[in-house]
């Protein structure tokens, strides 16, 4: 038994690799830290939602019209459910995973986006690249012109002025569905 | 893609029996699923209703869950699930096997339910938890310690009632020491043994106390849940349906991937949802290969405290194969992060399958000619057999699952009694022993690992083309189910509770080893010191290393701490005990 062994050790020689002085070899589907591209990024905040530790998120400030992203690598799994619901392919996980530091602010990343403001009441309601965005899928819509212009001109309007400019329409069904008792 | 055909239920007979025998007091009957029917008894007939089904119809205790349902219909309830499997003395073929829920539910002003503990053993550290967690008092429970929250915990703040507390509210500790009583064993000459709260196989905390006369254990006492980490409450508070996958990864370091999929089965079976065959696949090739690592790892570790490094140095060497086989095909080494609700989140590419089939026949020469070794190593059999003998009257009564089980003779395993995934389309045999001792426990996973490679290659080869995920279904308010998978330790189990606002209600996850501390009591009892540590091993807990040990000896009525390495160190060696 005890030759059987020896042989064995013998015949494997050594099995330790001299890391971190020559690499780690990584399969090629393995999820390292995500790497994040704002130029891409609309700042929608689908990935700040689907993130199940919250190292994604997504702070926004009316008054000064800025929404701020930020990615915490302290917290995050590298689990790439950003990478899997981010419409633009802003996010994506890359092979490293050495992220030891010496400061928490190594570890996190912040991006800034500029707010559109409401082209009725002019307050700020959403990311501006997300609304661009949205605009230039409706144009590849294909819709007949008069329909997207109505559908751009709504979506330039705040969620509240949206609300009023729909009163009109609404109004009458509401009344019909109440049997004028509104 | 919703299963709506009507299936023939299986487990009908047991409802009918207890209808029978108890009348009026069972009240409502529910089925999940086919093999699985929630039925409501009348509190007072809980403990006999508990009972019938464990000791006449073969049930084994599977996990109680608690429930503050007082906001959808104003009362607590209680859920005991038990797999109910037939008369023992009964032909195979005559057995139907379901999984059958008796759920009960107390009235707020009265916080009281009769316990069960006093005719099922098994449900002990259940009902001391729903006790701790919700205020709900087992009258008549033997023991009325606290299980799960610490002793500097406030009095009458149940952290998981609707109404209690914040997921991030720390209250103050109110006392500065340990308070916890441990059993008072009484004898001429027997010494207490702590040790604890940090050490002994895993780098877990765990405070045990061995009560020894001269070197032999009379007694066991442990407390646990220094790192209980509010899960539950988190994912009933913070996370979504598909974000828990994710924490159901991480309770568990070694079985990640088994409390996944018993998560998201238990959600999947809530709503019907068929997952695709290809999915199912998956899910049991990545299952397998996670019990290949954990078995590799147990092996090492049995060569380990018998004092036989080398063969622990060369099991670890072996296994890191199948750690990269997991990274291969799921992306990392460990919480591979594979599912959501219907189904997994990558597929397996053709280079995937092949490389691991590569894998798989060196892991099998390996690991066959390790095996052959550490078996005619003349010391293993030796300090190993006959040692924590777990008596299968015992284990019986405490509901232990796993290898832990099936080395006291019992052919238990929730992947022939209740298949789930493709465990029922691929031929395998099932491999109990009744040795009853740690050298059972040890060779029934040596066994197992190889059949967990056919699998693993059987699956590879007969898995169906198609998509691997199922979308676009709704989720209903308040919809329960079961979840269930033989993790390398044995049985994970989660309870499920939809609720109406994109967060589960109630989630009850329940880990192999709860089900296997309450009986290590018993395997101690008889024993050398020097073999605590082994035992311990053998059921592969999930806790934490007891760095400090306190004997106490019976005989000079004084207690004595002695440092784990110490202990372990015996454990290897047996020369030059601590103790003296």
């Amino acid at each position: 038994m005890v030759l059987k062994l020896i042989r064995e050790v013998l015949k494997v020689g050594q099995a330790t690799l001299p890391y971190p002085f020559t690499p780690v070899e990584l399969a090629p589907g393995f999820r390292g830290k995500p790497e994040y591209d704002p130029q891409q990024c609309i700042a929608c905040a689908a990935c700040t939602i689907a993130c199940p530790p919250n190292a994604l998120t997504m702070h926004t400030d009316l008054e000064q019209g800025v929404r701020t992203w930020s990615l915490f690598y302290g917290r995050c799994i590298f689990c790439a459910r950003c990478e899997e619901v981010c419409p633009t392919g802003a996010i994506k996980l890359g092979h490293d995973f050495e992220l030891a530091s010496f400061s928490r602010e190594d570890l996190t990343i912040r991006a800034e986006f500029r707010l559109a403001a409401c082209n009725l009441c002019g307050a700020y309601f959403a990311s501006a690249k997300e609304l661009k965005h949205v605009l230039a899928l409706l144009d590849q819509a294909g819709l007949p012109p008069e329909d997207a212009a109505n559908r751009k001109a709504l979506l330039r309007a705040c969620p509240e002025c949206r609300r009023k400019m729909d009163l009109p329409r609404v109004k009458p069904l509401v009344q019909e569905a109440f049997n004028g008792r509104v | 893609m919703l299963l709506t055909e009507e299936k023939p239920k299986i487990g009908q007979k047991y409802v009918d029996a207890l209808r029978q025998q108890f009348g009026w007091s069972i009240q409502e009957e529910a089925w999940q699923a086919p093999d699985q029917v929630t039925v409501t008894v009348e509190l007072n007939s809980l403990p006999s209703v508990v009972e019938t089904l464990y000791y006449q119809h073969g049930g084994w205790l599977s996990v109680v869950a608690g429930n503050d349902e007082r906001p959808i219909n104003g009362h607590f309830a209680l859920y005991y699930v038990l797999s109910v499997e037939g008369d023992e003395q009964a032909p195979e073929s005559k057995r139907e096997k379901c999984y059958f829920v008796v759920r009960t539910l107390i009235p707020p002003h009265q916080m009281e339910f009769p316990a069960v503990t006093p005719r099922v053993p098994a449900a002990i550290w259940y009902e001391r938890e729903v006790r701790d967690m919700f205020g709900l008092q087992p009258i008549g429970l033997p023991d009325e310690r606290r299980l799960v929250l610490p002793d500097d915990w406030p009095e009458g703040l149940y952290p998981l009632r609707k109404d209690s507390m914040d997921y991030r509210y720390r209250p103050e500790p109110t006392t500065e020491d340990e308070t916890y009583e441990f059993i008072d064993v009484e004898g001429e000459g027997i010494v207490q043994v702590p040790l604890g709260p940090l050490h002994i196989t895993s780098d877990e905390p765990g405070h045990f106390r061995l009560y020894v006369d001269g070197e032999h254990i009379v007694d066991a006492d442990y407390r646990l849940f220094y790192v209980h980490r509010g899960m539950e409450k988190l994912a009933e508070t913070r996370m979504t349906y598909d974000q828990v996958t994710f924490l159901a990864d991480r309770i568990c370091g070694i079985c990640g991937y088994a409390h996944n999929v018993a998560y998201s089965t238990s959600i999947e079976r809530a709503l019907g949802i068929a997952v695709p065959e290809r999915a199912q696949y998956i899910r049991t090739i990545l299952l397998e290969v996670e019990r290949l690592h954990s078995h590799l790892l147990n092996l090492g570790l049995a060569c380990h405290f018998v004092g036989f490094d080398t063969g622990f140095m060369q099991f670890f060497r072996v296994r890191e194969k199948s750690m990269k086989m997991a990274e291969l095909l799921t992306g990392t080494r460990k919480t591979y992060g594979m599912n959501l609700i219907g189904g997994v989140r990558r597929d397996i590419l053709k280079e995937e399958r092949t490389q691991t089939l590569q894998w798989i026949k060196e892991l099998r020469q390996e690991v066959t000619d390790l095996v052959a070794m550490l078996l005619e190593t003349p010391y293993i059999v030796q300090r190993t057999q006959d040692i924590g003998r777990l008596e299968p009257k015992v284990a019986r009564d405490y509901s232990p699952v796993g290898p832990t089980l099936r080395g006291s003779g019992f052919a238990r395993d929730i992947r022939v009694i209740h298949p789930y995934c493709a465990y029922d389309r691929v031929p395998w045999t099932l491999t109990y022993k009744d040795g009853c001792d740690v050298l059972a426990r040890t060779l029934i996973r040596a066994e197992e690992f190889f059949e967990s490679l056919s699998m693993v290659e059987r699956c590879l080869d007969t898995m169906p083309d198609g998509p691997v995920l199922t979308e676009g279904f709704r989720y209903k308010p308040y919809a329960y189910a079961l979840g269930y998978v033989e993790a390398p330790r044995g049985e994970d189990i989660h309870w499920s509770m939809l609720g109406d606002n994109q967060k589960l209600y109630r989630w009850r996850c329940r880990a192999s080893s709860y089900n296997n501390w309450p009986p290590l009591r018993y395997m101690l009892r008889g024993n050398t010191i020097s073999d605590a540590p082994l035992i311990v091993a053998s059921i592969d807990p999930c806790y934490s290393c007891t760095e400090r040990v306190t004997v106490v000896d019976v005989r000079k009525k004084k207690a004595q701490v002695v440092p784990y390495k110490e202990l372990e160190r015996y454990c290897r060696e047996r020369k030059h005990s601590p103790l003296k």
